[in-house]
């Protein structure tokens, strides 16, 4: 059982700086998943936990111990990789046990560890096969199973999921938070996938460009995301962005203007960091949070541009001006293109932020 | 035949007419003549005139001898070696790998006669830099020339020489279709880089390495500029002679074809058998 800590961790590829001063705490027996777009140093940060990437700066520890310059092999960790990574030679049987076997692990040990790993990721009646006799699904099985075996403090994973199909991913999916549940141990889990993030995580770790960008529990995220990257990365379809602009402010209250709406106008409460009268800000709402006409403070006319019927849900994609709006509506299924309606935003459901993307709150 | 394939068959006509020519029928025809009696005008039909002679003849078995020792010691050093310099051009540390890669591969291209008159000058008796070298380390000079043993390692020197680097750059090919993260695997799994070597690359390294050595295979069954131009005509006298020799200095020295066919096939169909029994002993388990 392991907490791991990252302390102003840096990292450079020769010039360039990939990752900024990442400071990560990571309880014992947390499901923590980095989230962020492609290229952001989720991998870079992951593989540095690992020791497979020297560290430019700062102190990784796991357990309180710093790991800096300490093997790979003796950081109490297991990785399981997007390619899977198995040794393509080697049957089921001997991808788990090789590392144990070249570690001269007794054999009785071994065979145990093996076997409770084939039990618990269902692989048993594969042991005699080779990875490339496996469907991805198997062959991901026994990249978890290889770091089962090793009996880790922390479980690595690398976009584990990305090479699987929809609905085997969602199967698996269930099966990681399963396995979370059962061993009980500190698992740091990298995607770009927030819907993954969403429902694994025990809290999400936002990264952008090298940078934390947010930690914190997914819902607390989604409700109260630190600036606008977070609140358009968390959340699926995206909240919506309008422009506007602060045009009054009293004692207690800002009043701010949208921008393409035909002078429409929100109240929102005054706090320190508001912007001066005149300020261009952002004001981001959920597509969920578009009330039906008059039942918020402001409402704004829209024309519905295509509709996508999911069932329960359908999402109108609707122009307001030279704005695009994703539109949530759980009765309407009718909705098509080219209908106008008006939708209405309520002040203490939007989020306001301000010119460079910070929260205004 | 549809007629695009009628077409394409034309413009294939001159070549295959060139190969059924020049290969298909010598092929045949040479398995032929080594059933007829060649020293008589005109041929005849006498299966045991050449095959029953290379059963008795001394000179056959000491180039077959000769022949298979170079195989079994040359084949698998050049291999090894070619191994350990496929790993040293994959290796990150390495500068100007392009430039050992070119190093590697020229000896291939140099003409066989000036390689061969380049290795005699080296290992001259009196001026070559190979017995200075061992002089230098207080071993006595050796006469590569006028002795069996040191001729023949002589041979083997500079087949490997000539051929290594070029099997080292087909290896290193198949080195580097191994994915990085296997090894990244490996380490997280405690194994050292000289087991990953032994237990990860060698075994994924295996079919790429038996290419190679079927190639050798065939490429020393037919070994011949060697000791032609090296050790001169398998000199000394005859103790480097191999079955490449043999048959050049039956067919176009004695103009004996009828023999010089049979030996011929005898080294094809021993390139074949031993090719096959190391395909065998190296097949992927069920
Ligand atoms: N070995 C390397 N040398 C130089 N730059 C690198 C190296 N590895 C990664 N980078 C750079 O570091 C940055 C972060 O890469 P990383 O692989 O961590 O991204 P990622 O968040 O995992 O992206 P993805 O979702 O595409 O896997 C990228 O800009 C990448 O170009
Ligand atoms: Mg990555």
């Amino acid at each position: 059982m392991a907490a791991v800590t990252l302390t102003n961790v840096v990292k450079r590829f020769g010039i360039f700086e990939v990752v900024h001063g990442a400071n990560i705490d990571i309880a014992d027996g947390e499901f923590v998943v980095f989230v962020g777009p492609s290229g952001c140093g989720k991998s870079t940060l992951l593989r540095m936990i690992a020791g497979l990437e020297d560290i430019s700066g700062g102190d990784i520890a796991i357990g309180g111990k710093v790991m800096n310059d300490v093997e790979p092999a003796d950081r109490g960790i297991a990785m399981v990789f997007q390619s899977y990574a198995l040794y393509p030679h080697m049957t089921v049987e001997q991808n788990l046990s090789f590392g144990l076997r070249m570690n001269g692990n007794p054999k009785a040990d071994t065979e145990r560890r093996v076997k409770r790993a084939a039990e618990i990721l269902r692989i048993d009646e594969l042991m005699q096969r080779r990875p490339k006799q496996l469907s991805g699904g198997q062959r991901q099985r026994v990249a978890i199973g290889r770091a089962i075996v090793r009996e880790p403090q922390v479980f690595l994973f690398d976009e584990p999921l990305s090479n699987l199909d929809a609905e085997l991913r969602v199967q698996m999916r269930v099966e990681i938070s399963r396995l979370h549940k059962e061993l009980g141990v500190t698992m740091i889990y990298v995607t770009h996938d927030q819907t993954e993030a969403m429902t694994l995580a025990d809290r999400i770790v936002v990264l952008k460009a090298g940078n934390v960008e947010q930690i914190g529990a997914p819902l607390d995220l989604y409700d109260d995301p630190a600036n606008r990257f977070v609140a358009g990365f968390i959340g699926s379809p995206k909240m919506n962005f309008l422009s506007a602009k602060v045009v009054e402010t009293t004692n207690s209250a800002a009043i701010i203007e949208l921008a393409h709406h035909g002078g429409a106008r929100l109240r929102k409460p005054l706090c320190e960091t508001f912007p001066a009268v005149g300020a261009e800000v952002v004001l981001g709402v959920r597509p969920e949070h578009f009330f039906e006409a008059g039942e918020g403070d402001c409402d704004i006319p829209v024309k519905a541009d295509v509709a996508e019927h999911l069932g329960s849900v359908s999402y109108v994609y609707a122009n307001a001006g030279p704005e695009e709006l994703i539109v949530e509506r759980e009765a309407s299924r009718q909705r098509g293109s080219g209908d106008h309606f008006t939708v209405s935003i309520k002040a203490e459901r939007a989020l306001l932020f301000d010119k460079a993307g910070a929260r205004i709150r | 035949m549809r007629t695009q394939n009628a077409t394409a068959y034309r413009f294939l006509t001159p070549y295959l007419l060139i190969f059924a020519i020049f290969w298909i029928w010598p092929i045949i025809s040479s398995f032929i003549i080594s059933f007829q009696a060649t020293r008589t005008v005109p041929w005849r039909f006498a299966p045991t005139f050449n095959w029953g002679r290379l059963i008795g003849d001394p000179a056959f078995y000491n180039a077959l001898k000769n022949t298979l020792l170079i195989l079994v010691i040359q084949v698998p050093v050049m291999i090894a070696l070619a191994i350990v310099m496929a790993v040293l051009l994959n290796s990150p540390l390495l500068k100007a790998r392009g430039l050992y890669r070119f190093a590697f591969f020229a000896p291939v291209v140099v003409g066989e006669v000036a390689y061969s008159a380049v290795f005699r000058l080296m290992f001259s008796l009196d001026f070559g830099i190979v017995n200075k070298l061992l002089e230098s380390v207080g071993i006595s000079k050796i006469d590569w020339f006028s002795n069996v043993t040191p001729a023949m390692a002589l041979i083997m020197i500079a087949v490997t020489w000539r051929w290594a680097g070029y099997n080292a750059i087909i290896i290193l090919a198949g080195l580097q279709s191994i994915p990085e993260d296997v090894y990244e695997a490996a380490t997280l799994d405690r194994v050292s880089r000289v087991k990953q070597f032994f237990y990860i690359t060698l075994p994924l390294l295996k079919p790429v390495i038996v290419f190679c050595a079927v190639l050798s295979i065939i490429g020393t069954m037919q070994l011949f500029t060697e000791p032609f131009l090296i050790t001169e005509r398998g000199g000394p006298g005859g103790g480097t002679e191999t079955l490449g020799l043999l048959l050049y200095r039956q067919g176009f020295r004695s103009l004996n074809f009828g023999y010089a066919s049979a030996v011929a096939y005898t080294m094809a169909g021993l390139a074949i058998a031993i090719t096959l029994v190391q395909l065998w002993l190296m097949r992927e388990p069920k």
